[in-house]
């Protein structure tokens, strides 16, 4: 490896790179935009939670309950109007008790209680309302009512350790900044190609290895030098700085190599933007999972950013050590060797 | 005997059924200018591929300064500088920005790139980026980009395709120096012109084979038609040509009537192009 001439390609890269008027614009105003959203999102979490009712004889234990700080309900005269409550999002949940609720619970009876959720609601939050039904019966009468409950246990994030939405969203920020500049060097590859410049460098002393480590190297430190910075100004490197900087470390590796078979697709810069938007796409899912618990399933773990999102998620939220997330990024590894391997090679065929 | 810079020793390459360069041979010695002529797809830029260790020959082995080009690939590319045909330059870095690059690249040390944009006219453009220079221009750029290491061997693609006279006479004049400066040229050219003025010998490739070698001179002597061509003044007072091939028995007897019986206005000799001897050799132009 000759590192005259990796050194002179880098320098040769940045220079070209912050000359496209395109990709210095989108860095900018990447950064800009992204530290804006971070920083108009609420930083305090709602922990109250609201809840519709419909009780046409209000157990005493229920008036007592809403006095505690974190738990609100709203009547409603009519069961129907508490549905339609429930249904048009008022509420993401309703609780609708019998007329002859008193006398049962003061006969020893169960009472039965109807329990509306909205289509959307969290599994998280119908835990928490039936497990508050069962709660409330205790307090009121010492016995179960009969409603079905399973006994799930709770999501940290609904009993009172809730992180803000800005620092779920932090995450997908950091690594959408990122994978911008998978694109920009998608763009300075393809130009590369489609200049022909490539054939006058490949005509040098320069290897083909010293070419692609040395867009390795502009890849890398361009992405890696942007998240860090990032992730410091949000308060992202507070918890676990080591393990978030070294995953994003890898994120910037694994996007650099995305970025080389995104060239390998392309033809020009348009057709970079194409093929790494929709990268993009399929690369920010797994960090939606982390601002809306629940909405990603096990099919994410086949995307290789869950491992990247999920590591800088429990460092930088919950505070996970490297006992907690060697596997994760272990499998990032592993992902970025095939992705960069896999992005060689694409090219070397595009170079003949 | 001095060591040849260019051996093609049964050079050959293929893509999948198209054979493209079939088993050539030639050699070219050190400060001698080889001019390569063909029509396209005859194998040529296959050739130089090779030549260049852009490509591994399928069959055959090219050798440059003694090296087998494969295997020290490093070393023979330190050794060479190519111009190509396409403008391959970095149109968003000014002309000294690219010099600079390739010297870094080339690990030249106190490179003095005004003086070689100097020598190639572009010396008053030198810190303008590259997007906004002419086509003359860029050609000139990749002539001096090409010679950055003061290679020994240069492989110039048609280095004049297209340019004003000025600029290509100035192309010219820079290959001639660098022949001088001791360097061997591989010249891969369309213009007959440009390759029976500059070129020591000449290649004819055609179908993936090399059809004729040797200096310009000798293959016009070979295969060339040698004549007179003169212009007679006709009984209306019209311009005619009249041809008396030279070299035959009827020669003398044929010149003699020609001054006896008609009115010559001019005469002079006429000897074979490099292109109608191509055309003789392959059947074929150089442009088809």
């Amino acid at each position: 490896m000759n590192f005259g001439v990796i050194k002179a390609l880098v320098v040769k890269d940045f220079a070209l790179f912050f000359r496209n008027r395109f990709y210095t614009f989108i860095t900018i105003l990447g950064v800009i935009t992204y530290l804006t959203i971070y920083f108009v999102m609420p930083s305090s979490v709602d922990e109250k939670l609201e809840l519709g009712l419909h009780a046409p004889v209000m157990p005493p234990v229920f008036e007592i309950i809403q006095q505690e700080e974190g738990l609100e309900f709203v009547l409603y005269d009519s069961k129907e109007a508490l549905k339609d409550a429930v249904t048009d999002g008022t509420h993401e949940a309703g609780v609708a008790l019998q007329v002859d609720i008193m006398e049962k619970f003061a006969s020893g009876l169960k009472p039965f209680v109807t329990l509306y959720f909205s289509t959307d609601a969290p599994d998280e939050l119908k835990d928490i309302v039936e497990a508050l039904i069962i709660e409330l019966s205790y307090l009121q009468t010492g016995q179960a009512l009969g409603i079905e409950v399973s006994a799930k246990i709770l999501g940290p994030d609904l009993l009172g350790e809730q992180i803000p939405i800005r620092d779920r969203m932090r995450l997908m920020l950091a690594i959408m900044l990122i994978m911008f500049e998978m694109m920009g060097l998608a763009s300075l590859i393809s130009e590369e190609v489609e200049q022909d410049t490539i054939r006058a460098l490949l005509v040098t002393p320069m290897s083909v290895r010293d070419f692609f480590t040395a867009k390795l190297i502009m890849g890398v430190s361009l992405a890696f030098v942007q998240g860090a910075l990032f992730m410091a100004i949000v308060g992202g490197l507070n918890s676990q700085p080591l393990i978030v900087l070294t995953a994003l470390l890898l994120g910037s590796a694994l996007f650099t190599g995305s970025g080389f078979l995104i060239a390998s697709l392309a033809k020009d810069m348009l057709t970079s933007m194409g093929w790494g938007i929709t990268l993009l796409l399929i690369y920010s899912i797994p960090a939606f999972g982390v601002i809306f618990p629940g909405t990603v399933t096990g099919w994410a773990k086949a995307i290789p950013t869950y491992y990247l999102t999920n590591t800088i998620h429990q460092a930088s939220n919950l505070n996970a050590g490297w006992g907690d997330i060697w596997t994760d990024l272990l499998i990032l590894l592993a992902f970025i060797l095939v992705i960069v391997w896999g992005g060689i090679m694409a090219l070397r065929r595009k170079f003949r | 005997m001095a060591q040849d810079a260019i051996v093609a020793d049964k050079l050959a390459y293929w893509f999948g059924d198209l054979v493209a360069v079939d088993h050539i041979s030639f050699s070219v010695a050190k400060g001698e200018i080889l001019g390569f002529l063909g029509p396209n797809g005859a194998g040529k830029t296959t050739t130089v591929k090779m030549l260049t260790g852009q490509l591994k020959p399928k069959d055959g082995k090219a050798i440059l300064l003694g090296m087998d080009v494969p295997e020290n690939i490093e070393h023979v590319q330190s050794e060479i500088g190519v111009c190509f045909e396409d403008t391959n330059l970095y149109q968003r870095m000014s002309a000294v920005e690219n010099l600079n690059l390739f010297a870094r690249l080339f690990n030249v040390k106190s490179f003095d790139a005004y003086a070689l944009l100097k020598r190639v006219g572009l010396a008053e453009r030198e810190k303008d980026r590259v997007e906004n220079y002419s086509k003359g221009m860029k050609q000139r750029l990749m002539v001096a980009r090409s010679l950055v290491s003061q290679p020994q061997i240069l492989f110039l693609d048609e280095p004049t395709t297209g340019l004003d006279p000025t600029s290509s006479e100035a192309i010219r004049n820079i290959i001639l120096e660098e022949r001088k400066r001791g360097a061997t040229i591989f010249l891969t050219t369309h213009d007959m012109m440009e390759a029976d003025k500059l070129s020591d010998r000449v290649a004819f490739m055609n179908q993936g084979k090399i059809v004729a070698l040797d200096k310009p001179l000798n293959l016009k002597q070979k295969y060339g038609k040698r004549a007179l061509k003169a212009r007679v003044s006709g009984k209306s007072g019209t311009l005619e040509s009249r041809e008396i091939v030279l070299d035959t028995p009827q020669t003398p007897g044929d010149l003699q009537n020609l001054f006896e019986k008609e009115n010559v206005v001019t005469i002079h000799s006429e000897e074979a192009t490099l292109e109608d001897i191509f055309i003789k050799i392959t059947g074929r132009g150089l442009t088809e």
